[in-house]
């Protein structure tokens, strides 16, 4: 059991909980100058966000209570418990067309694959901090890939593209972390990028040479390598064959689903007016409320996905440059509580929630200026909604707790 | 407890935070190129120009009649829109929008409320404008900021067809209607869909895409040309469909119809393409478009004829005797029946301990099945059918589709109902019923009810000895199957005398429907339907033979007497007009 008594209250890294809450307050900042024009308090989303605020706090200090064995030793019943509640709004009526919510008779609808992003870390974290297992095999990396494939297959199904990409990119970073051969990391994300690169000449002419050389360096076996080799070109060049067997709707189907911004009705536009909004915000912003552009309300789900560009407009480059620096901070600091963890356990979990704040900070970002697809992921911290809040904190909990030196 | 030790190392740390700080960096820089590098660019843009998306409804396809005359056309009116976030003071400006166009402002408002999607987005607040309207609205117009019009494309009816029950009618698509859509993500607030008849059967052909086009606006909202970064799209006008009507057909039906009330419906039994079908009262097709008031509205669904039910497939009516040609199927296909052994009436026949009368009280004397037919007497047949078994003649109306959906093109059917052994036991129980019911099929009364669709598909088959195809209102390739009764060619033989009988006979029930043209050869059956709504129905189903052509048809008129009396002689009236009208050629 935990001894409260034993932790100094100054071993407690504060800060991962204070940058936080400037995170958010600067998101309320933002949420409170566009939602003047919600009358209804439930509907509006800055009094929302400040409802969820002060519980995932709470939740976040509760977590500093939580056994370090506790969370490993349930890990597994923690993961299972986190399939059902991605299955569950399966089981709900459909909202906005979608099964990615879950009614729960509250006035707000829950989200539950934003909780099970943090199961599938804990999961994964305590599969591969198993002392028995040999990384050096590469048997020892389809397992991870199974845990986290059946939760993302799932959610992709209610359909949700964005986190069902977000639940899989943990598992690169947990790998190369337990040591497993950046050798056959390679051999996994090979074939995707074959079939990814096989529809321009050049692309991939410029990857088979790439990847020529990258498996020369690693020297495997002869045999491996040239069937490692050949079977990449072999599935490029069949994907093209295999695409043109698609029905054109079908095409049509996965090319939205990949490019969003296709749709000249949909993303395309979303993206001009989100551009639009950010440039003419300049270095210091048009000033709190005075935001011409998003308050035209052309970008439909600015209180989420596009609440960066709310504030790159009326706060400017230097909010922007503030958050994702003071981000990279955070971030850079999980890694170094990860790097200085004695046991793998905690040290694999940290670097999990890195991985997963991070890519949604990236892929969100990224998206307001155009640099990717559209695809639908909040901001941690900043953005609106309720779930999204509350595992952030959870996160924010777990890293606290995780972080703390002293051995129990 | 946990005694798996950390094995990351200073190496991995160090790349894992080069990463981070990577993407930091190329987020950083990419906000950086966009705010401080192109900040001219975005803030003049943003000054000056905003995109506005307008939408444009593609006009609906056409409805053609068989000779490709437009029943069912298009016509632009004008509405009036505002832009919300344009707009100063809404309250006063709806105020002085309804005293230009003699409006009321809390309709306007209603408008306003009912399709607003958006602060930048053109919300309906009046439609069918006229000119004058207009005029001074414009005069006014530097008083109304954010006030537009546009044009839409509404249903117009160019012919002197009515048809409203076949044409259907299309309605605008509130947040209500979207919601209830089947593929709701193809409509927006304001589209027309199909909602009743050939409108909604074929939606898909007919409702075209709608155009989109992006505009910049200035401040102010006016807009200054396109935005050419993003492609517009024109409408797409939706297809026309062929129907297999014949205009001038029709207008001459639809005229024979007025004051009265049931349905006519004429065919080409080769082909099962519809000539005309008229089902009365009915409406003006303008009903549903312009301004439906709601007065107007509540009077045509209270008035105690229901001019909006689509009698011809939604009316079940008591077939009468003109399902004594099916009797005949089943007395000579299922018994050794001789069709020459006559029955004595009467005028009344005891069965049991019921007494089933005949419709000419005073009888019909010795009577053998021919003259049984001719005279349409009803003991022959009572006396008749007791040597067969209910499902025997259930078996022979299925046969020839009665009790059955036929498959039309427009919504809604209805199958009527021809009872078998089950149903009667559900319904009356083991001891509930007797044979006495089925002498009461045997004249098309009792349970029995058939619309007149069914009827129409029964005297195709009929006329082409079970070969024609089902009965349709558009030109397709591939139509469902139909039913084919398949009978002894003598049994064919028979039936058709018969039906040749009725007419040309002195005493024939249907002699009043001989138009008595050259070259023209009638058959026919008439049918008078008792039923507990008053007056009997008049039915009259039948064909004529023309210049190597055939013409089915089916009367019915509610309440009006009896078939041979009221149905027969309009069915004289439009076989001579059959003669008359030089363009009814097929293929």
């Amino acid at each position: 059991m935990i001894h409260w008594k034993k932790i100094d209250l100054y071993d407690i890294p504060w800060r991962i909980l204070i940058i936080a809450i400037i995170l958010t307050l600067i998101g309320l900042l933002a949420l409170k100058s566009i939602s003047y024009h919600h009358t209804k308090t439930l509907q509006n989303p800055f009094y929302k966000q400040v409802i969820f605020l002060l519980p995932s706090i709470v939740l976040s200090v509760l977590i500093l209570f939580l056994p370090r064995y506790a969370v490993h030793k349930y890990s597994f019943i923690i993961y299972g418990a986190g399939i059902v509640l991605v299955i569950l709004p399966f089981l709900d009526s459909e909202h906005a067309g979608t099964h990615r919510w879950l009614n729960v008779g509250l006035p707000f609808a829950v989200q539950p694959s934003e909780f099970a992003k943090i199961f599938t870390v804990i999961a994964l974290a305590r599969y591969l901090s198993d002392h028995t297992l040999k990384m050096k095999r590469f048997s020892s990396i389809i397992v991870p890939f199974i845990l986290v494939l059946v939760p993302s297959v799932i959610v992709l199904n209610q359909p949700d593209l964005g986190t069902a990409i977000i639940m899989l990119t943990p598992i690169l970073p947990m790998l190369y972390w337990s040591g497993s051969r950046p050798f056959y990391l390679f051999m996994i994300l090979a074939p995707i990028l074959s079939i990814l690169t096989a529809f321009d000449t050049t692309l991939f002419a410029i990857w088979a040479i790439v990847m020529g050389s990258l498996i020369f360096i690693a020297q495997p076996k002869m045999s491996i390598g040239m069937s490692l080799f050949f079977g990449n070109i072999f599935l490029g060049l069949l994907s093209r064959p295999l695409w043109e067997m698609l029905k054109p709707y079908q095409q049509n189907r996965l090319i939205t689903m990949l490019y969003p911004e296709k749709d000249p009705l949909g993303a395309a536009y979303q993206i001009i007016q989100s551009k639009t909004a950010i440039g003419s915000g300049g270095l210091l912003g048009k000033g709190w409320g005075a935001g011409t552009q998003t308050h035209l309300k052309f970008l439909p789900v600015q209180e989420s996905d596009f609440i960066l560009s709310v504030i790159g407009e009326e706060l400017g480059f230097v909010t922007i440059a503030f958050i994702l620096i003071l981000f990279g901070y955070l971030i850079n600091q999980i890694l170094k509580y990860s790097f200085l963890s004695r046991d793998r356990f905690s040290s694999l979990v940290l670097i999990g929630i890195a991985t997963i704040l991070m890519s949604h900070v990236f892929v969100n970002t990224a998206m307001t200026v155009g640099l990717i697809p559209v695809k639908g992921l909040p901001f941690p911290f900043i953005s609106a909604g309720g779930s999204f809040l509350m595992t952030s904190y959870i996160m924010t909990g777990l890293v606290m707790r995780l972080s703390i030196h002293y051995s129990d | 407890m946990l005694k798996t030790e950390n094995i990351v190392s200073q190496h991995q740390y160090r790349i894992a935070g080069l990463v981070i700080w990577i993407l930091v960096c190329i987020l950083l820089g990419r906000y950086f190129q966009i705010q401080i590098l192109e900040f001219e660019r975005y803030s003049s843009k943003s000054n000056t120009n905003r995109i506005r998306k307008v939408t444009k409804n593609a006009p609906r396809g056409l409805i053609l009649d068989r000779h490709g005359e437009i029943l069912v056309d298009n016509f632009p009116i004008y509405v009036l829109t505002a832009i919300p976030g344009e707009m100063i003071n809404r309250g006063l400006q709806f105020k002085m929008i309804a005293d230009y166009i003699e409006s009321d402002s809390a309709v306007i408002a209603t408008n306003y409320n009912k399709y607003y999607r958006g602060q930048f987005i053109a919300t309906r607040l009046a439609k069918d404008l006229n000119f004058d309207q207009i005029s001074r609205l414009e005069e006014n117009k530097l008083n109304l900021h954010g006030i537009y019009y546009d044009q839409i494309p509404e249903r117009y009816y160019p012919s002197r067809v009515k048809a409203p029950h076949l044409f259907g009618y299309v309605k605008e698509v509130d947040r209500v209607i979207r919601k209830s859509l089947i593929n709701e993500e193809l409509y927006e607030l304001g589209d027309l869909v199909g909602w009743t008849g050939l409108e909604k059967q074929y939606e898909l052909f007919l409702m075209g895409k709608r155009g989109i086009s992006f505009y910049e606006v200035d401040a102010f909202g006016r807009e200054v040309g396109p935005a050419l970064e993003l492609n517009s799209q024109n409408p797409d006008p939706g297809q026309n469909i062929q129907t297999t009507l014949d205009l001038n057909l029709q207008a001459f039906i639809e005229k024979q119809m007025i004051d009265r009330k049931g349905v006519v419906l004429v065919a080409h039994p080769e082909s099962g393409e519809i000539l005309s079908a008229v089902s009365s009262p009915d409406y003006s097709p303008d009903l549903f478009t312009g301004i439906t008031t709601e007065r107007d509205w509540a009077e045509i669904q209270k008035d105690p004829d229901r001019p909006l039910l689509n009698r011809y497939i939604q009316g079940t009516y008591p077939p009468a005797s003109i399902v004594k040609m099916i009797m005949e199927a089943v007395l000579i296909e299922n018994t050794d029946f001789d069709v020459d052994v006559t029955q004595h009436c009467s005028g009344s026949y005891q069965f049991g301990d019921r007494i089933f009368g005949c419709w000419k009280p005073e009888g019909h004397g010795d009577v053998n099945m021919t003259e049984a037919m001719v005279v349409s007497c009803d003991v022959y047949f009572y006396k008749a059918i007791r040597a067969c078994k209910i499902d025997q003649v259930y078996d022979m109306f299925i046969a020839f589709g009665l009790g059955e959906k036929t498959s039309i093109d427009i919504p809604n059917e209805v199958e009527g109902l021809i009872p078998n052994n089950d149903y009667m036991y559900k319904r009356y129980g083991r001891f509930g019923w007797s044979k006495g019911s089925l002498l009461n099929i045997a004249i098309g009364q009792g349970e029995l009810l058939v619309t007149p669709i069914q009827v129409l598909n029964y005297i195709n088959l009929l006329a082409t000895r079970g070969s024609s195809p089902v009965c349709h209102f558009v030109m397709v390739g591939n139509l469902p199957g139909n039913v084919h009764p398949e009978l002894e060619s003598t049994t064919w033989d028979r039936i058709i005398n018969d039906m040749r009988a009725v007419i040309n006979h002195g005493n024939g029930t249907g002699r009043k429907a001989q138009p008595e043209i050259n070259g023209m050869e009638i058959f026919g059956k008439t049918g008078t339907a008792e039923n507990p709504h008053g007056e009997n129905h008049a039915w009259f189903i039948g064909w004529a033979e023309y210049l190597d052509e055939k013409y089915s048809i089916v009367i019915l008129l509610e309440n009006a007497g009896s078939g041979g009396g009221v149905a027969a002689p309009l069915a004289k009236i439009i076989f001579s007009q059959f003669a008359s009208t030089k363009n009814l050629a097929f293929k």
